[in-house]
């Protein structure tokens, strides 16, 4: 009696591992997919805004990225897009937006401005691609996907 | 003014991917049933009951834990949680199979490693903390492993055995496992803080790789040349190799140049050169794994039993308590695989890589959703190649692909310090795993 019971128990035994085998293939499926959704709809951003520091004449990337999207706030309060916690950066700090097929960038009133390429803009300007924009101590790289 | 609110806000900006949480307790139920019928058939085959201690316990922590690391954090990847959990249980299961009067000693270990894992996943500012005083942190590491060469000592009592573990009476730690995850923590927030250095090749002329100046690589060369020379010193190659193949792994992901992974094939091959003839535990090693049937009874011993058990396993395996895995030295800590081979073959093989390919995967797409933050990136992808490449490392030496070199299989084997190590990894992932964007 004892044999048939474990034989009955291993039978039981090998269908749940296999059963367990498949479920795990089928996760690892499941994630690829959504991995490959992801990716191609994390390329809906139409940029990105990458943190730069000067170094000479040069700038370079300090590892912090933000995406780029059709409209992008900058600014201290928490619902900007970037929200950047800086005594030199208005609540309302800038805004980056696509208007007509072109990038814009506007100072929204703020205190102390902002600048492109070291020049503090006074009205809405086109920005393109490699354009430096600094709010408050934080230069921003404009990378625009094509 | 109830309707309003009803209404949905603003579609979330970014497609947030489903979390499995379904999936992911149907898998632990899954894994709950068969551990217990095994466990049954354990029971009938040896007539000792201790096992269903094992078996609450797991069920104990696996239950408190599911609801705490809810209660603690939302939305962390539960997928993470419950493969961890079915490893730590099926390794739990052989245990008690293999030897059941150290069974409950790794039951004990398993409740500290939830408890680990817990701490790990809630204790205030932990990243940042580590971050600020990783000197400190590696300084105490590197102490304590000091520590072992003055009063290191082996707890299963062979003259011969290296002393890697510090310890009195019955609770031994080995502090090894402790400076895997002070290394991750030292090397992800030191080339994070590199990283626009490592990453611009602007600042100077290409023709210079700034990565390889004494000035950025000095530090991380210093600290991680002390580990492995004291490592070596006490003959714990298999983690030197691994903590080489961690700083790979960071440098390469921190500097993104294929060169690192060149040179680094180089330094091993040259380094292997090196140990195989000044090293006579690396030549025996090697030896035997380019022929094993010159000295099967006396040297090859091991992996030539181990090979055995392999073949005995067949597609389907001899079933739990049926096979016989006690031929192979020391089953219970580095030839877990093996174990799991024979009673449950093949397929239990395949299921075990599966567990493990899920847990690597989606580790490295935590890492990979860290975009943007350096040290929550590296510390992620630190951890998760661990875990791969110890079990690679431990598989493969299983199996013969590989020279061996004597690393547990994370989860599976028996050994307190490494799965509470383990457990405080997954911990942090799962962490990491909250925070998105």
């Amino acid at each position: 009696m004892n044999i048939e019971l474990i034989t009955l128990l291993r039978a039981i035994s090998g269908v749940l591992l296999f059963t367990l085998l498949l479920a795990l293939m089928w996760l690892v499926w499941r994630d690829l997919k959504a991995t490959e959704q992801q990716v191609s709809s994390g390329r809906r951003p139409l940029g990105r805004l990458t943190v730069v520091e000067p170094v000479g004449k040069t700038f370079i990337p300090t590892g912090q990225i933000y995406p780029l999207l059709t409209v992008t706030t900058i600014g201290r309060s928490p619902g900007s897009t970037i929200m950047i916690d800086d005594s030199f950066v208005s609540s309302e700090h800038a805004v980056i937006a696509m208007r007509g097929g072109q990038w814009w960038l506007e100072d929204r009133g703020s205190r102390n401005g902002t600048q492109l390429n070291d020049m503090t803009i006074a009205q809405p300007v086109i920005v393109t691609n490699g354009d430096i924009v600094c709010v408050g101590q934080k230069r921003f790289r404009i990378e625009l996907e094509h | 003014m109830s309707t309003l609110s009803a209404v949905p806000l603003a579609a979330p900006a970014v497609v947030q991917t489903r979390q499995p949480r379904h999936s992911a307790l149907y898998l632990l139920v899954l894994a709950g049933v068969f551990l217990v019928v095994n466990a049954l058939q354990v029971t009938l085959v040896t007539g000792n009951p201790r096992v269903w201690l094992g078996i609450a316990t797991w069920i104990a922590c696996t239950g408190i834990g599911w609801i705490l690391t809810r209660r603690l954090l939302a939305g962390t990847d539960r997928l993470i949680f419950a493969t961890c959990m079915v490893m730590s249980g099926w390794g739990l299961l052989m245990i008690y199979r293999l030897l059941p009067n150290f069974g409950d000693r790794q039951a004990v270990w398993l409740v500290v490693g939830t408890v680990a894992m817990l701490t790990a996943l809630r204790f205030p500012d932990l990243l940042g903390r580590m971050r600020r005083y990783r000197y400190s942190i590696l300084l105490g590491g590197t102490l304590l492993l000091l520590a072992t060469i003055l009063f290191g000592t082996n707890p299963s009592g062979f003259a011969s055995a290296p002393a890697l573990w510090l310890g009195t009476g019955s609770v031994f730690f080995q502090p090894s496992e402790l400076l895997k995850i002070v290394l991750v923590v030292f090397l992800a927030s030191y080339l994070a803080e590199q990283y626009p250095v490592l990453r611009s090749a602007a600042l100077f002329e290409r023709k210079r790789r700034l990565f390889l100046a004494p000035r950025i690589a000095g530090p991380v060369v210093l600290m991680w040349g002390i580990c492995v020379v004291i490592l070596v010193w006490q003959r714990d190659l298999g983690t030197a190799i691994l903590f080489f193949a961690l700083f790979v792994c960071l440098l390469y992901v921190a500097s993104g140049s294929n060169w690192v992974l060149v040179a680094a094939a180089g330094l091993i091959l040259a380094a292997g050169a090196v140990a195989y003839f000044l090293f006579d535990v690396v030549q025996l090693r090697v030896d035997i794994w380019v022929n094993p049937w010159i000295d099967p009874d006396n040297r090859a011993y091991q992996i030539v039993q181990s090979l055995m058990t392999f073949s005995a396993g067949g597609v389907f395996g001899q079933g739990i308590g049926l096979g016989y895995p006690s031929y192979v030295p020391v089953i219970h800590s580095d030839f877990m695989f093996a174990a799991i081979a024979e009673e449950f073959g093949f397929l239990g093989v395949i299921t075990v890589i599966a567990l493990l390919m899920v847990l690597v995967s989606r580790s490295f797409r935590i890492a990979a959703l860290q975009q943007g933050k350096p040290y929550q990136t590296l510390l992620a992808v630190g951890f998760c190649s661990l875990i791969a490449v110890q079990s690679l490392m431990i598989m493969g030496g299983v199996v013969k692909i590989i020279p061996l070199t004597g690393v547990t299989l994370p989860f599976i084997s028996y050994g307190g310090s490494s799965l509470v190590v383990s457990f405080f990894m997954v911990g942090i992932l799962l962490r990491l795993s909250a925070v998105k964007g």
